[in-house]
């Protein structure tokens, strides 16, 4: 098992943005995390990306609570945009370089212009579109033992789409675990291996795609529609 | 920590390239003065450098606690947090930068300052007739000897007792932000009270020195410009004891 939350919950004020979540993660899986806006997807994913603290419950990465080390490990990828202003589409690849041991630069450079980016591009001058591109080819450039991506389709076009999932895929391996949120069913149905439903902050099932699709047959969509 | 402070420093380069494009500015305007023998131009140049350096060090100070505030509170934050650096670390490359910064600007302005004087020195006719009529003047105006190097240390001892204090301030303004980010984050009125709570940590700090000068070691000699060795002994401890509390309510509270 890589992670496991136990209890994990994430107050606002006069909300519950994550109520007493019990899951398990294990290794060399790929999971979707699904639900509708606002359901507590991107503050689970903050929890366990070290950047919010959880208001009760435990996260376990590796059967330890959860530090500031493990971020080493740990690669997130917001939905929004979070680069400095000033830099340029090089300064950030210089940046998870820095800090991070498991970024491979020469990756980071081949996905920036596979995607249509250059390196002396302004990252405040990015369209939406860019930019997320961008979060993505820093983020999936790291060997990353837990990568959480968050939206990361959204406000792709549709060619860049393919290519995103295509790097996701190899990105994934025996090794390590993926866990994507998104709203779009039909891009992800193909390749992940469970489904982690979660609504009003609570995770209402976990199904592994692969047994629902032989037992049952039903498409994703229709499951979702189902539980939600 | 040097990747850590690398990019913090990079955070404030335009006030640091604006700073310097006005101060050379400052000084072509004193050099033209000079040059030109035009009274008026020298007077502004210098009424700017001295006002400016003021403002400047005034400004890159809450600049700093500014660019806190953006590092908590907007999404930029991430770049920061998500790295795997401990707090401590990543507060402590923030509060060396803040430091260095304002020693940046502090620095420029000596220099600018040394420039101007060797400048003036050279034009008006070399450096023994200005030591000559500055220590005519301290004669017949206080009847004293002039002690060049006493005067030297003093202004030495001023200027790091203007650091040190300006600092506290500014590791004062961090402590409120923080606060503002984690205890008060649910308050509506969390900007208000951090600012209230910032001027009341500021009272606070200088109570406990005013109450330790009425002890008998405590007392200000008034001999020399600027802080007494156990008022900066004061502020350092007041230093360590403001990263601490920082520390640890962003490792306990902060969510970003």
């Amino acid at each position: 098992m890589i992670l496991e939350c136990k209890d994990l919950t994430k107050t606002f004020v006069g909300k519950r943005a994550v109520s007493n979540v019990n899951l398990s993660l294990e290794k060399g899986r790929i999971y979707g995390l699904l639900g509708e806006n606002g359901s507590g997807k991107t503050t689970w994913m903050k929890m366990i990306a070290g950047l919010t603290k959880p208001s009760a419950g435990e996260i376990l990465y590796k059967d330890h609570p959860l530090c500031y080390r493990d971020k080493a490990e740990i690669a997130y990828m917001s939905t929004e945009p979070f680069f400095y202003d000033y830099m340029k589409v090089s300064d950030v690849g210089q940046y998870y370089e820095d800090f991070f041991s498991d970024f491979d630069r020469e990756k980071f450079t081949e996905i920036v212009g596979k995607i249509g980016l250059e390196d002396n591009m302004k990252v405040r001058n990015l369209s939406s579109g860019m930019s997320a591109k961008l979060r993505i080819a820093a983020t999936l450039s790291r060997k990353a033992v837990l990568c959480l991506l968050d939206e990361p389709l959204n406000g792709i076009d549709y060619k860049a789409r393919e290519e995103i999932i295509s790097l996701i895929l190899d990105e994934a391996g025996e090794e390590n675990t993926v866990v994507i949120s998104t709203h779009l069913l039909e891009e992800v149905e193909s390749f992940v291996d469970e489904a982690i439903f979660i609504k009003a902050g609570e995770v209402l099932k976990v199904t592994d795609l692969e047994q629902e699709r032989i037992t049952s047959g039903r498409s994703l969509a229709d499951i979702y529609m189902d539980i939600m | 920590m040097g990747k850590l402070i690398k990019y913090e420093w990079r955070k404030q380069r335009t006030s640091r390239v604006v700073i310097l494009i006005s101060l050379a500015a400052c000084l072509v305007l004193f050099l033209g003065g000079l040059i030109f023998q035009n009274d008026p131009a020298l007077a502004v140049a210098i009424l700017l450098m001295v006002f400016g350096s003021i403002f400047v060090l005034f400004y890159t100070g809450i600049e700093s606690i500014l660019v806190l505030n953006r590092d908590l509170k907007t999404k930029q934050s991430y770049m920061l947090w998500m790295v795997p650096r401990s707090v401590w670390e990543i507060l402590g490359a923030k509060y060396i930068c803040a430091f260095l910064q304002m020693l940046f600007v502090f620095g420029i302005f000596v220099a600018a300052a040394c420039l101007c004087t060797v400048a003036a020195v050279l034009s008006g006719g070399g450096i023994r007739e200005l030591v000559k009529a500055v220590e005519s003047l301290v004669r017949s105006m206080a009847n004293v000897r002039v002690d060049w190097g006493m005067i030297l240390i003093d202004l030495i001892w001023f200027a790091v007792s203007m650091l040190i204090g300006w600092t506290e301030v500014i590791l004062v303004g961090f402590l409120a932000v923080i606060i503002s980010r984690t205890v008060l984050i649910r308050s509506k009125f969390a900007g208000v009270l951090s600012a209230v709570l910032f001027f009341v940590i500021i009272f606070l700090i200088e109570r406990g020195m005013s109450m330790l000068g009425t002890l008998p070691w405590g007392n200000v000699s008034g001999a020399a410009p600027g802080l007494e060795i156990w008022q900066i002994v004061y502020y350092l401890l007041m230093s360590v004891i403001l990263f601490l509390v920082s520390g640890w309510l962003s490792e306990k509270k902060l969510s970003v």
